[in-house]
């Protein structure tokens, strides 16, 4: 009994949060506060919060509800990265701080602040309503509650994962180039896009594709993959955008985009040549206009420095083009078969 | 003598050409020997895997098996190709079917893709193959003057699921490597994020934010220069940089290294051999 007690009293310590404070109303900026209180091994981040709010500071702000993962309340940076406070815990937390035994403790990036730990997700929310992202049921409305809407394994599977979402907005808050640009779709309005095409009793799919290929849509990502490393579900963000892109490509053809044409030059180049032709690559995706107005000022710089990609005819193809070539296009024809097979189903 | 297969980037063989023919300067001083794989193929350049993922893993099996039938593992030095080929291995590998379906094609060439070579960055073997005390013990000018700014960029560590060398909340190893070299490393807050290099053509404003933020933060922590293992990454930062910066409204600048330059002028190379004369900020 007395080695219990001991092993308790030495799973505890003094740690400090260092908390963003902000409330509009009466702040002309943001601060931090700090908050040292004695933490037992085993609390979480948000424990430490909550205990701070009835203990320490009542004015201290942030939003909690389940506290177990289900929820996606209380999601906020802590030491830098976006997670829910309620999973985090706090010994985990002590080995990555950048200040020995302090904790920082932030609001989500890229969203509205409403006040300290709060941000405000209504932005979130009108991205999932421009986006449609609900199901338009294909089932004639007097023929509901009659039949069943059977949806196969095989279908189950395509968007299990992606039903995990809790919408706690990491993904949102970690995102590249929602950073770069608020009007950015953002990954949790793909998933969930993506979810929803996916879906065989949906009806609202090509209408739902033809918004998100505009401009700030799927076509915007940058593929760095923060989205997906910071998903506290562990969902593949990155897998269902690109899907929505190889959708795209497929319903819609490459002419609509700058995206979906600089994707397709990929394929082309690699048949034609086995190398990337990165000199033309601008004027096949924006156009010749385009690639004067934006790239003639860098592309001087370049040559000067004779860092200009070689031009179309000099690009050496790779060894024994031939063959891969003859291969590549056997697999092709794999892939219309493919096609037909999935299309007769 | 280590020897590898070393894939030739498409960058690599056009805008930034220095990266590798650095590499060739000193490659025999730290006892590595890179075989070029001429019959390589573009990645596809985290494209092909959603333009059509069946060739997508027919390209990247070939690449691999090259150096397979060579009996030799195949070193990238541009994370977008690493991450690319890593990918389609993994995907290989869990898919019989798929593995099967490519091999039966890749006979042609009298190839099969086996899944016996790894697929590895050039910063993992000089940190990992050939060692940091070994590094050191080869430096003839340490970089000890210089504050140096380490930009891992994006897919040398996400998705952590293909690529697991490094934390990618927290990565070292090429912090490590400027440290065996006696550079000095900054904190760098920018270290693992996004240079915005995929969408430069698609969404130039937005990536250039991107990139501004990274040169920013370099630039006001007084870094002499800032290195990156990607030559996508180098492509933003340095060609891209005056462009960047303008947009972010910052007049300043800062000269952007490769891994392989760093590493040459650490053992004695000068900049002109090693083709820094030939970025757009020098």
């Amino acid at each position: 009994m007395t080695e219990t007690i001991d092993q308790h009293q030495e799973g505890k310590r003094d740690v400090t949060f260092r908390v963003f404070r902000f409330n509009p109303q009466v702040d002309s900026k943001p601060y931090f506060d700090d908050y040292t209180i004695s933490a037992e091994r085993g609390i979480t981040v948000l424990r430490s919060l909550n205990y701070i709010k009835e203990h320490v500071d009542a004015t201290l702000s942030f939003r909690a509800f389940c506290q177990a993962g289900i929820c996606g309340s209380c999601s906020m940076r802590v030491n830098g990265i976006s997670k829910l406070a309620c999973t985090s815990q706090v010994w985990e937390e002590l080995d990555k701080c950048r200040e020995p035994g302090i904790i920082k403790v932030e609001p989500l990036r890229s969203m509205p602040m409403i006040k300290d730990l709060i941000v405000d997700m209504d932005p979130l929310v009108d991205k999932m309503k421009r986006y449609a992202n609900w199901i338009e049921s294909t089932m004639p409305l007097d023929e509901m509650g009659k039949k069943e809407f059977l949806v196969s394994e095989e279908e189950f599977h395509r968007y299990d994962k992606a039903t995990d979402c809790i919408l706690c907005a990491s993904c949102v808050s970690e995102c590249s180039i929602l950073r770069a640009n608020k009007e950015y779709v953002s990954p949790a309005v793909l998933l969930k896009s993506y979810r929803m095409n996916v879906d065989s009793r949906d009806s609202i799919h090509d209408i739902r594709l033809a918004e998100l290929v505009k401009d700030h849509g799927v076509w915007d990502c940058t593929h760095c993959y923060r989205c997906q490393e910071s998903c506290v579900k562990s969902i593949p963000i990155m897998e269902a955008i690109h899907a929505i892109r190889e959708d795209a490509l497929e319903c819609r053809g490459p002419k609509d985009t700058s995206g979906a044409k600089h994707a397709e030059a990929f394929m082309e180049d690699i048949e034609k040549k086995g190398k990337l032709v990165e000199a033309t690559l601008p004027i096949r995706t924006n156009g010749m206009i385009w690639t004067l107005r934006n790239l003639l000022p860098m592309a001087m710089k370049m040559i000067v420095k004779r860092r200009t990609p070689p031009p179309p005819p000099l690009v050496k193809s790779a060894k024994g083009i031939k063959i891969f070539r003859a291969m590549f296009r056997e697999m092709t024809e794999h892939v219309k078969q493919d096609h037909q097979k999935s299309h007769k189903k | 003598m280590k020897r590898y297969a070393y894939y030739l980037s498409c960058i690599n063989e056009s805008m930034t050409k220095e990266l590798d023919r650095s590499i060739d300067f000193w490659q025999k001083d730290l006892g590595l020997e890179f075989v070029k794989l001429h019959e390589g193929t573009c990645c596809g350049g985290s494209n092909l895997d959603y333009v059509s993922p069946k060739h997508f893993a027919l390209v990247n099996a070939r690449n691999i098996a090259l150096a397979e039938k060579m009996g030799l593992d195949l070193i990238v030095s541009c994370n977008t190709c690493l991450m690319t080929i890593r990918t389609a291995k993994k995907k290989l590998d869990e898919t019989p079917a798929l593995k099967q379906e490519v091999n039966d094609i890749l006979k042609q060439e009298g190839l099969e893709y086996r899944g016996t070579s790894e697929v590895r960055h050039l910063l993992w073997v000089l940190v990992d193959d050939v060692g940091l005390e070994s590094i050191k013990a080869k430096v003839t000018v340490p970089l000890k003057n210089y504050r140096i700014a380490p930009f891992y960029g994006c897919h040398i560590l996400r998705p952590s699921t293909v690529l697991g060398r490094d934390n990618p909340l927290a990565p070292s190893s090429l912090d490590q490597l400027i440290e065996a070299l006696g550079g000095q490393t900054i904190p760098y807050e920018h270290k693992n994020r996004c240079c915005g290099f995929h969408t430069l053509l698609v969404a130039e404003e937005e990536s250039l934010n991107v990139a501004a933020e990274a040169l920013e933060e370099a630039i006001n922590a007084k870094a002499d220069f800032i290195v990156t293992p990607c030559p996508l990454c180098h492509t933003v930062l340095d060609g891209y940089q005056s462009k960047a910066l303008k947009q972010a409204n910052i007049d300043s600048s800062i000269p952007v290294f490769h891994i392989s330059e760093m590493v040459g002028l650490a053992l004695g190379y000068t900049a002109k051999q090693l083709g820094i004369k030939r970025h757009i900020v020098c």
